[in-house]
């Protein structure tokens, strides 16, 4: 009777993209926040070169900021509309928990996308290597889209207030936080530094997929 | 034949004991109904005996033989259905139908949807084009329950069935209510609804507590 759990993520996330697609309020306020804060900010800098110490910086934050502006929202909005009940009834836990994960990841690495080349022009720097800013992006997204779908599951199971979010993200994202800034610096050309600043965020990831996927089990079957 | 046990089990919200030191057993094959005013725990009693909610104290198991249904297996064995339940508003029904049932490893092909759909008074047509969000709110209690009957759950929890729906409705629900039960799926129906509680076998009161 049960579909593998491949098949589960699967049917997830087309869910989430089909819905995600039919109602651009989220899209729009993640969108809006990133492409305000880059032109505020480049409007600040004024085409003075700073180092890449501070490019590194500025573009995690405004990474960050655009997740939060959205990723609350993932159970939350099913709470709301009262759908959560029906996929609890309905759906494996794994599937609703990778399913979600994938498609937040798709929505942030989405953003990036159309954010990250009009950082680079606006702000004009210097991109050495592309490759391993490419790979740290990709890995700090994962870590933002994994803590981001289970603190929301929490949030949401615990029935308090969403502003605890944005409290409780910041702390557990920042073991991400801080090598990608490292690494994203050495790609805009700062001191080079050691690859295992990149082992560090996959092996972080990791654990934070593989505990969410414990916990999971316990919110979405409450035993 | 699967069984829900209630042993001993309190529940209280903010305090205020909702239900106060409830046996009960229900087995596959019988309509109970759960019965009681409003506001005396019906719906917490469901929720209960799904397993979406703890109790305080006290246990509340489902059995198979002597098997005891946990986790996913239990959840993969059971519907729900509740007026606070909904379905995808942004998605057509039939999107929803398929995305449900998916969930549960079953994939319907044309003939079977129209066979199911027929069952409970839906038009086929409608299904295809118009989103749950523009259905009138009876067309949306039939879909809940066109999920339900086509999920092949064998443990049916039904929280007022009949809400929302019109006399040829309720005639359905009982026509499928008293199908399932000969199909021995364990039914529990919370009701206010006279002839849904005359169709029970069972009857679990709540009034007193
Ligand atoms: N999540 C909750 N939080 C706080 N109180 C709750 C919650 N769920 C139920 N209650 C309370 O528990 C009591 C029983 O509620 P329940 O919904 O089980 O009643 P019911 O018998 O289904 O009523 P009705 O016939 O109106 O559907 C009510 O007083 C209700 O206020
Ligand atoms: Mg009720």
């Amino acid at each position: 009777m049960k579909p593998s759990t491949f098949q589960g993520i699967k049917l997830v996330l087309r869910k989430e993209l089909m819905t995600g697609l039919r109602f651009r309020a989220a899209w729009a306020a993640m969108l809006m926040f990133s492409f305000t804060s880059l032109v505020c900010i480049s409007f600040a800098l004024g085409g003075t070169s700073a180092e890449p110490k501070l490019f590194a910086a500025l573009l995690w934050i405004l990474l960050f900021f655009s997740s939060l502006a959205g990723s609350d929202r993932v159970f939350s909005d099913e709470e709301a509309e009262g759908t959560l009940m029906a996929l609890r009834v309905y759906a494996p836990s794994q599937a609703v928990l990778f399913g979600k994960m994938l498609y937040e990841f798709f929505v942030l690495t989405v953003i990036t996308v159309l954010l990250l080349p009009l950082f680079i022009v606006f702000l004009g720097v210097e991109t050495k290597e592309i490759l391993l800013l490419l790979c740290t992006v990709g890995a700090g997204l994962w870590g933002i889209s994994a803590a981001g779908t289970l603190l929301s599951a929490l949030i949401v199971g615990a029935g308090v207030r969403s502003g605890l979010f944005s409290v409780l993200m910041l702390p557990v994202i920042l073991p991400v936080f801080l090598p990608a800034i490292r690494l994203t610096e050495a790609a805009f050309g700062g001191t080079v530094v050691s690859l295992s600043f990149f082992g560090g965020i996959v092996l972080y990831d990791m654990i934070l997929s593989v505990a969410a996927s414990i916990l999971f089990d316990y919110l979405w079957y409450a035993e | 034949m699967k069984m829900i046990v209630f042993e001993e089990v309190d529940k209280s919200f903010g305090g205020r004991k909702v239900l106060r030191n409830l046996s009960a057993v229900c087995c596959g094959g019988q309509i109970t109904s759960v019965v009681g005013p409003n506001g005396c725990g019906k719906s917490t009693f469901l929720k209960l005996a799904g397993h979406f909610m703890l109790p305080d104290s006290g246990r509340v198991t489902i059995k198979e033989e002597d098997m005891v249904l946990q986790g996913e297996e239990l959840r993969m064995s059971l519907a729900y259905m509740s007026p606070e339940l909904r379905f995808y508003p942004r998605l057509t029904a039939l999107e929803n139908l398929s995305f449900f049932l998916g969930l549960r490893g079953i994939a319907l092909d044309g003939r079977q949807y129209e066979e199911v759909l027929e069952r409970v008074g839906i038009l086929p047509e409608a299904v295809k084009r118009t989103r749950v969000g523009e259905f009138s709110t009876g067309m949306r209690q039939r879909l809940l329950f066109c999920v339900m009957l086509a999920s092949k759950a064998d443990i049916w929890l039904l929280d007022e069935p009949g809400a929302n729906l019109d006399d040829e409705g309720r005639a359905m629900v009982l026509r499928e209510i008293k199908r399932g039960a000969s199909e021995q799926k364990l039914i529990l129906l919370a009701t206010n609804d006279s002839r849904e509680r005359g169709a029970a076998d069972e009857a679990i009161d709540l009034s007193g507590n």
